[in-house]
C-alpha cells in the first residue's frame, strides 16, 4: 500500500509578525496511518486549517490522487473525501444522532424526509464499523466518546478516503480509547489514509506508520514509526532557536511568598499541584496545550473553583474565593484572552487603568476624582511607556503590546505582591515583547514574585528562575531555568498524557 | 447579604403568588369556589330546584354549567365595570359557573381560548370579541359553536347581522353602536342651545364651534360611530341656530377613512387619558382656545375626555371655578366622569348601561341552564328586527 | 495675538486640519460630517419646515416659541425618568421590559393613595383611608419599582438570564398585578387626587413669566443624581466596565452581580417616581397608564447614542435623545400628520438614527 493519496507541497502561511507554516511538504499514502506532531504553535492546525480551506496557503498545492486540489471551505473538502473530527465536536446537540449524520443532505421522500431512510443508512454505517449506538438517541446524551464514533461515522458516509483526527484521545478512557484504535485500524485497512494529530507519545508510537514533525512552522523529517522512540521525537520537536534577545537578569529571589500545597480544581483538569513562590522570583509555568497551567492560575486567582487544597501567603491560609478576595490579598493576573477577558474594549484608557483600583480615587468615599485618576493612569503611561496621544483614546486603537502594557498597568496601581501572567507576550510583536520582559524583571527587581505561564519555552529559559512543568493536570517536575534544557522541559511535559 | 437578599426575593415572590391567586377568585370560578360561594347549599347533589324540570336533559348537578367569557382585554375600564357587575350578579342565578378569559386584545388568543374551551366541554360560549370590523372573524367563532353543538353569546363589542343569522343558538347583546354617538351629539347640541351658552362657547363669534376629536381606537367600529354620528346629530340638530361643528385645525387629517368630511379628523387617542392628555398640550401649545381655534372636545370615551381635562387645567380652563372652559363630552359614565360632571369641569357624558348589559348576559345564559332557548324570555328587551340582536339604551348624563 | 489664541484653539485646529485636507480628503470630511450630525440635521429640517408651516397657516403659536418650548420639556421630562432608568441597563447589554408596567403599578398605588376623601370625591378606592404624607407615598412607589428592578437584577445576575427574558416574564407579572389592583377599584381609572399631590407634582414656579411645572425640576435633579452616579461613582465605572466586558470585569475583581443588581434597582426606583409624577400629571389613572412607553424610553437612549453592545453610553446622549424624540412627536402633531404615518416616520427616524449612529463606530475601524 505505497500509494500516494494526498501529497502537500511547499505550503507556506504567514499571519502578521509570525511565519506559521514554511515550504512544508507531506505525502500520505493510502492505507497508512500518519502522525503529526508538534509544539504549541508549530504548525500542526494551521496546515489543517489550509488544507481544508479555512486559511488560504500563501503559496504551494495540494493534490489528491495526482490532482490538483484547491479548496475554499471544508464542505468541498469533505464531498472530495477529506473529512476532519474535529477535538471540540462540531454537533447540533439538541438533534439525533442521524440528524447529525446526514445533517445539510437529508434524504428526500415524497413527504419530506425520508427519515426511514435515513435510519437504515445510519445503522448500515455503524453495524459496519461495529458501533453500537441508537441512530435515533439524541446527541446531548451521548459520551464523547459516542460523539466522536458519530463523527467517524460521518466522515465515513461521505466515503472519506482521508480522516483527520485531532486530539482524539484527549478526553477518552483506556477501554474508549481502544475502541477508536481499532476503528481507526479498521478505516486503514480499507485503504484509507489517516492523518494522527497528538501529544501522546505512547500513542504515537503504538499506531503510526509515518510521524512527522514540524517545528515553528517548518517540516523537521517525516520518519517511520519503527525508527523511532520517545526521546528521539522529543529531539526533533526542540531545539528551537533561542534566538530572542532578552535583558540582562537582575532580580534576587529571596524568602518565601507563597506556598501552594495540593492545589486541585473542582471543574477543571488541575490535580494536586503543590510549589513555592518567593519574592523577587519569576516562577515559569510550562506545558502542553490543555496541561492545566490557565487552569493552575485561575484556581489561585479565584476565577475557578478550588476543590481542595491550600493557598499560603505570608504563612498565612488564603481563600481566593473570587477575583475581589484574591485582589485584596495582594494578587494581580493577567489573562490568556486579552480580548475576552482583559480589555474593556469600547473604554478609554484612563477608564482601563483604574478600574480595578477604582475604590482608591474615591474623595471622603462619596465621589471619584478625575484629577487623582487622570494623574495615575498618567504615571502609567509614563512608566510603561504606552504609545498614545491620549488617555481618552479607546483602547481598541491600541497596539496588542500597547493593549497589555494598559492591563498591566492596572494591575501594578493596585500595589499586589504576586503577578499572575497568562502568556503575557502572545500575540506581540518583538519589540514590545521585550519591553513586557524588561517590565516584568523590574517587578522582580523591586521584590514582587511573578508566576508566568508561556508555551514558548526559549522565552521562559530566557526570562525565569525556576520553571514549573505541567502535564495534563499534574506537576510533572520543577527545574532550574539555568540548568535545563528545551527536552527535559518536553520530557516532563510529556510525562502524563 | 446574599441571604437577605435570597431572603426578600423569597418573600416577594409569595407575594406574587398571593397577589395573582386573588383575582383568580375574582375572575376564574372553579367548582370548589361555587360550592364556597353559595353556602346555603351544603348538598349539592340534592337539587334546591323546588321546580319540576320541564326539559328531557336537565343539568346534572345545579351550578354546573359552564359558560366561558372571553373578553377583549382586562385593562378596559368600562368592560372591567362591566365584568365587576357580572360577577356581582352571578349570585342570583345559582346555576351558572362562569369563567372568565382575557383576551389580552389579541383576536389569535381569543380564538384559542375559545378552542380550549369548547375542548374542555363548555356549556356556553360568552363572547366580546376582539376584532369588530370583520365578519370572518365572528363566523369561524359561530363555525367552532355550531361544530361543537354548543349555543354562543356575542356581546359588547358587535358582530354583523348575518352572523348571528348564520347560527340559531347565537345572540348578541350590546348597545345600538351609533346610538351613543347620537347621543353624544343630542347632549353637545342641547347644551349649546342652552342660555347664551353659543355666545360663550363660539369664542370667536364666526358661527363656528371648532372641536378636537378624540378618537377610540383604529378599526373599531364604534369610534367610528361615536366620531362620525356625535357631530351629524349635533349638526342637524343645531341647524337654524347660527352655528354649526367644525373640526379645529389642531386635529390631524387622515385620508384613510371614509370622505363623508367628520369621520377623518381627529387625534388618535385609543381611549387612553395619558394619551389624551399629550395630544391636547400640545394642541394647546400650537392653537388658543381664547382665539377660537379649539372651541370644544369631544372624546369617543370618558377616559380620553377626562386626560383632555386635565391638560386644559394646565392652561387655567375647566377648573369648575367659573373661570374660563371648554366643554367636554365623553361616553361611558364611569365614575370619575361623573364626578366631574358634578364638579362642572366636564359637561356630558352618554351611559352605556353596563350593569344592564352584565344581567342581560346572564339571563340569556340562565335560558341555557334551564334547558331553554337562548332568546327566550326576552320579550322586555329591544330586540332588533329579524335578528337576535338586543340594544341596551343609552342615556345621557349631563 | 488674539488671532494666534484662536487658531491655537480647539476651532483652530480643526480648521487648519481641515485645510490641510486634499479635495478627497475634504469631501471625506463632509461625508463624515453629515454622518456624524444626520440626526440633528434631520430635526433641524424639520424644525424649521414645521415653523414655515406655522406661518402660512397662520397658527395663534409659531413652533419656534416660547410655548411649544415648554410643551416639549414638559413633554421630555416626563419621559425622562423611564430612560434615565432604561439607559444603565441597556449600557449592561441587557434592556428592560417591564418597566412601563412598573411605572404604571407605581403610578395606580399612589393615585389610590393619595385620593381626595369621599365627600369630595365619592369614587375612593380605599374610602376609610387617611391620606399619608405625599412624601411618604412617593418613597413607597419608590421602593416598589425598587424591588421589581432587584428581582429583575437578581435574575438577570443570579441566573445568567438574558435581561429580556427576565423582564418580559416581570412586565407579564405586573401587568396581572395592575389589573387585579385596579380590579380592586371596579376597573375603573382612579382619579380625584388630593389638590396637594397635584400641586407637589404640577406645581409651578413662575421664571421670567413662564411657569415651570416642579415636575420639571425632579427631572433635572433626577438627571443630576443619575450623572453623578454614572461618572463620579464606582458603582458608574463598575457599570460601564461590565457592559463593556463583563468577564474582564469579573477578572478585575468587580462583583458583576451586585453591579448588575444595582443597576436594576436604581432603573426600578426611577420607574417608581416615574409612575408618582405620572399619576398626578394625568390625573387620572387605569389599567393602560404606562403601558408600552418603555419602547419609547428604549428608543430614546438608542437615538441618544446608548449602544446595546454595551459599555457605551451618556447621560447627556440620553437626555438629547429624550428630547429628540418628543421634538418629532410634537412636530409632526403639528404638521397634523396623520397617526399611522406619524407611527411610520418616528420608527423610520429612530432606525436612521441609530444606523448612523453605528457607522460612527464602523467608520473607525
Amino acid at each position: 500500500m505505497d500509494k500516494i493519496l494526498l501529497e502537500i507541497k511547499n505550503v507556506s502561511k504567514s499571519f502578521p509578525g509570525v511565519k506559521a507554516l514554511d515550504g512544508v511538504s507531506v505525502n500520505l499514502r493510502a492505507g497508512t496511518i500518519h502522525s503529526l506532531m508538534g509544539e504549541n504553535g508549530a504548525g500542526k492546525s494551521t496546515l489543517m486549517k489550509c488544507l481544508f480551506g479555512i486559511y488560504h496557503e500563501d503559496s504551494g498545492e495540494f493534490f489528491l490522487e495526482g490532482k490538483k486540489v484547491r479548496f475554499s471551505n471544508p464542505k468541498q473538502a469533505l464531498e472530495r473525501g477529506i473529512s476532519m473530527v474535529h477535538q471540540e465536536l462540531n454537533q447540533v446537540h439538541t438533534r439525533s444522532v442521524m440528524e447529525n449524520i446526514w445533517l445539510g443532505r437529508f434524504p428526500l421522500g415524497i413527504t419530506g424526509v425520508d427519515h426511514k431512510k435515513m435510519y437504515r443508512d445510519t445503522k448500515a454505517i455503524f453495524d459496519d464499523l461495529n458501533i453500537s449506538i441508537d441512530p435515533k438517541s439524541i446527541i446531548s446524551t451521548l459520551s464523547v466518546s459516542q460523539r466522536q464514533m458519530v463523527e467517524i461515522a460521518k466522515a465515513v458516509s461521505f466515503s472519506s478516503k482521508i480522516i483527520v483526527f485531532d486530539e482524539p484521545t484527549s478526553s477518552l478512557s483506556n477501554v474508549e480509547v481502544e475502541h477508536l484504535f481499532r476503528i481507526i485500524y479498521d478505516l486503514r485497512d480499507r485503504g484509507c489514509a489517516i492523518v494522527y494529530i497528538s501529544h501522546r507519545m505512547n500513542e504515537i508510537l503504538q499506531i503510526s506508520d509515518e510521524v512527522t514533525v514540524l517545528r515553528d512552522g517548518k517540516l523537521v523529517a517525516t520518519t517511520p514509526a519503527t525508527e523511532l522512540t520517545t526521546d528521539k521525537i522529543i529531539t526533533q520537536m526542540v531545539g528551537r532557536e533561542l534566538s530572542n534577545v532578552y535583558p540582562p537578569k537582575n532580580n534576587i529571589p529571596s524568602k518565601v511568598i507563597l506556598k501552594v500545597e495540593e492545589l486541585t480544581a473542582l471543574y477543571q483538569n488541575l490535580r494536586d499541584v503543590s510549589f513555592e513562590l518567593r519574592s523577587g522570583e519569576i516562577l515559569g509555568v510550562a506545558g502542553l496545550v490543555g496541561a492545566g497551567r490557565t487552569e493552575m492560575l485561575e484556581t489561585i486567582f479565584g476565577l475557578a473553583t478550588r476543590k481542595s487544597g491550600k493557598i499560603i501567603k505570608n504563612g498565612r491560609a488564603i481563600r481566593n474565593k473570587n477575583s475581589r478576595q484574591a485582589k485584596r490579598n495582594g494578587f494581580a493576573i493577567l489573562t490568556e484572552e486579552r480580548r475576552t477577558t482583559g480589555i474593556f474594549g469600547v473604554l478609554n484608557i484612563r477608564e482601563n487603568t483604574t478600574i480595578a483600583n477604582i475604590k482608591n480615587y474615591l474623595v471622603k468615599k462619596i465621589y471619584l476624582s478625575n484629577r487623582k485618576m487622570s494623574a495615575d493612569t498618567k504615571w502609567s503611561i509614563d512608566k510603561f511607556r504606552v504609545k498614545t496621544h491620549s488617555q481618552s483614546a479607546k483602547i481598541n486603537t491600541l497596539s496588542g503590546g500597547n493593549q497589555q502594557k494598559v492591563i498591566i498597568g492596572r494591575w501594578v496601581l493596585t500595589n499586589p505582591d504576586i503577578y499572575l501572567f497568562d502568556e503575557p507576550t502572545r500575540g506581540i510583536d518583538v519589540g514590545a515583547k521585550y519591553e513586557i520582559y524588561q517590565l516584568m524583571l523590574d517587578l522582580a527587581g523591586d521584590g514582587k514574585a511573578i508566576i508566568m505561564v508561556s508555551s514558548e519555552l526559549p522565552e521562559l529559559l530566557g526570562v525565569c528562575d525556576r520553571i514549573l512543568v505541567m502535564s495534563n493536570g499534574y506537576l510533572s517536575g520543577t527545574v532550574d531555568a539555568k540548568n535545563t534544557s528545551q527536552e527535559e522541559i518536553m520530557l516532563l511535559a510529556a510525562k502524563h498524557v | 447579604m446574599k441571604k437577605i437578599l435570597a431572603l426578600i426575593l423569597a418573600v416577594m415572590m409569595l407575594a406574587t403568588v398571593v397577589a395573582c391567586a386573588a383575582p383568580a377568585d375574582i375572575t376564574t370560578d372553579t367548582p370548589a369556589d361555587t360550592t364556597t360561594d353559595t353556602p346555603v347549599d351544603p348538598e349539592p347533589d340534592v337539587d334546591p330546584d323546588p321546580e319540576p324540570e320541564p326539559t328531557p336533559e336537565p343539568p346534572v348537578e345545579a351550578g354546573e354549567l359552564r359558560a366561558d367569557v372571553f373578553w377583549y382585554t382586562f385593562a378596559d375600564t368600562f368592560l372591567a365595570s362591566v365584568r365587576n357587575d357580572m360577577i356581582e350578579l352571578e349570585a342570583q342565578f345559582p346555576n351558572l359557573n362562569l369563567v372568565h378569559h382575557d383576551s389580552m386584545d389579541s383576536q389569535a388568543t381569543q380564538t384559542e381560548q375559545i378552542q380550549t374551551a369548547v375542548m374542555q366541554g363548555t356549556d356556553l360560549l360568552i363572547v366580546n370579541i376582539v376584532t369588530t370590523g370583520a365578519e370572518d372573524v365572528a363566523m369561524n367563532i359561530v363555525e367552532i359553536a355550531r361544530n361543537a353543538g354548543v349555543p354562543v353569546l356575542f356581546f359588547n363589542r358587535e358582530v354583523s347581522d348575518a352572523v348571528i343569522q348564520s347560527y340559531d343558538d347565537s345572540a348578541f347583546i350590546g348597545t345600538w353602536a351609533p346610538e351613543a354617538g347620537e347621543f353624544q351629539g343630542q347632549a353637545i347640541a342641547e347644551f349649546l342651545l342652552e342660555g347664551n351658552n353659543i355666545e360663550t362657547f363660539d369664542v370667536d363669534g364666526d358661527g363656528y364651534v371648532r372641536y378636537i376629536m378624540l378618537r377610540g381606537e383604529h378599526g373599531n367600529m364604534e369610534a367610528f360611530y361615536r366620531t362620525l354620528y356625535s357631530v351629524q346629530v349635533a349638526n342637524r340638530l343645531l341647524e337654524g341656530s347660527g352655528v354649526q361643528l367644525v373640526p379645529s385645525v389642531a386635529n390631524e387629517t387622515s385620508t384613510l377613512y371614509d370622505d363623508d368630511g367628520i369621520s377623518n379628523y381627529f387625534l388618535y387617542a385609543n381611549w387612553s387619558a395619558t394619551e389624551a392628555f399629550t395630544l391636547v398640550n400640545t394642541a394647546l401649545s400650537a392653537h388658543s382656545p381664547e382665539a377660537g381655534d379649539i372651541e370644544l372636545v369631544i372624546a369617543n370615551n370618558d377616559d380620553a375626555a377626562l386626560g383632555a381635562i386635565q391638560a386644559l387645567q394646565e392652561i387655567g380652563f375647566n377648573l369648575g371655578d367659573g373661570g374660563p372652559m371648554i366643554p367636554v363630552f365623553g361616553v361611558d359614565a364611569t365614575d370619575v366622569a361623573v364626578i366631574a360632571i358634578n364638579n362642572g369641569t366636564m359637561t356630558g357624558t352618554v351611559m352605556q348601561d353596563g350593569r344592564g348589559m352584565a344581567l342581560a348576559v346572564l339571563e340569556l345564559a340562565n335560558n341555557i341552564a334551564n334547558g331553554e332557548h337562548l332568546m327566550a324570555n326576552t320579550g322586555h328587551h329591544n330586540i332588533d328586527a329579524g335578528v337576535a340582536k338586543i340594544r341596551i339604551p343609552h342615556t345621557i348624563v349631563n | 495675538m488674539e488671532k494666534k489664541a484662536f487658531l491655537s484653539g480647539f476651532i483652530g485646529r480643526r480648521w487648519q486640519e481641515y485645510t490641510a485636507l486634499d479635495g478627497r480628503g475634504k469631501a471625506m470630511w463632509w461625508r463624515d460630517f453629515f454622518i456624524r450630525n444626520a440626526i440633528y440635521i434631520i430635526i433641524i429640517v424639520l424644525v424649521i419646515y414645521v415653523q414655515h408651516f406655522s406661518i402660512v397657516n397662520n397658527f395663534a403659536n409659531r413652533f419656534i416659541s416660547f410655548g411649544s418650548m415648554i410643551d416639549i420639556i414638559n413633554r421630555s421630562s416626563a419621559s425622562l425618568f423611564l430612560a434615565l432608568g432604561v439607559g444603565g441597563i441597556i449600557v449592561l447589554t441587557g434592556t428592560d421590559l417591564s418597566a412601563g408596567r412598573v411605572m404604571g403599578l407605581a403610578a395606580c398605588v399612589a393615585a389610590s393613595l393619595l385620593q381626595n376623601p369621599v365627600d369630595i370625591f365619592p369614587a375612593k378606592m380605599f374610602p376609610n383611608l387617611t391620606a399619608p404624607p405625599i412624601i411618604l407615598v412617593m418613597l413607597f412607589v419608590m421602593v416598589i419599582g425598587g424591588i421589581f428592578g432587584l428581582f429583575n437584577g437578581y435574575f438577570v445576575a443570579k441566573f445568567k438570564l438574558h435581561p429580556f427574558i427576565v423582564t418580559l416574564s416581570t412586565m407579564i407579572i405586573v401587568n396581572g398585578i395592575v389589573l387585579w389592583y385596579v380590579g380592586l377599584n371596579g376597573g375603573s381609572p382612579i382619579a380625584g387626587l388630593m389638590p396637594e399631590y397635584g400641586q407637589f407634582v404640577r406645581g409651578t414656579v413662575t421664571i421670567a413669566g413662564t411657569p415651570v411645572p416642579f415636575f420639571v425640576f425632579y427631572a433635572i435633579i433626577a438627571t443630576a443624581i443619575m450623572w453623578f452616579i454614572w461618572n463620579k461613582t464606582t458603582l458608574g465605572k463598575n457599570m460601564y466596565a461590565v457592559g463593556a466586558n463583563a468577564e474582564a470585569a469579573n477578572v478585575s475583581g468587580i462583583s458583576v452581580k451586585m453591579t448588575t443588581i444595582l443597576i436594576f434597582m436604581i432603573g426600578g426606583i426611577l420607574y417608581g417616581f416615574s409612575g408618582f409624577v405620572e399619576a398626578a400629571r394625568i390625573g387620572s389613572n387605569s389599567a393602560t397608564t404606562g403601558f408600552m412607553s418603555e419602547l419609547d424610553a428604549i428608543a430614546a437612549c438608542v437615538i441618544g447614542g446608548v449602544s446595546f453592545t454595551g459599555g457605551v453610553g451618556k447621560i447627556r446622549g440620553i437626555v438629547t435623545g429624550v428630547i429628540l424624540l418628543q421634538i418629532i412627536a410634537v412636530a409632526l402633531q403639528w404638521l397634523g400628520v396623520s397617526s399611522d404615518v406619524r407611527l411610520i416616520i418616528t420608527g423610520g427616524i429612530i432606525l436612521a438614527a441609530v444606523s448612523l449612529d453605528m457607522q460612527k463606530y464602523l467608520a473607525k475601524k
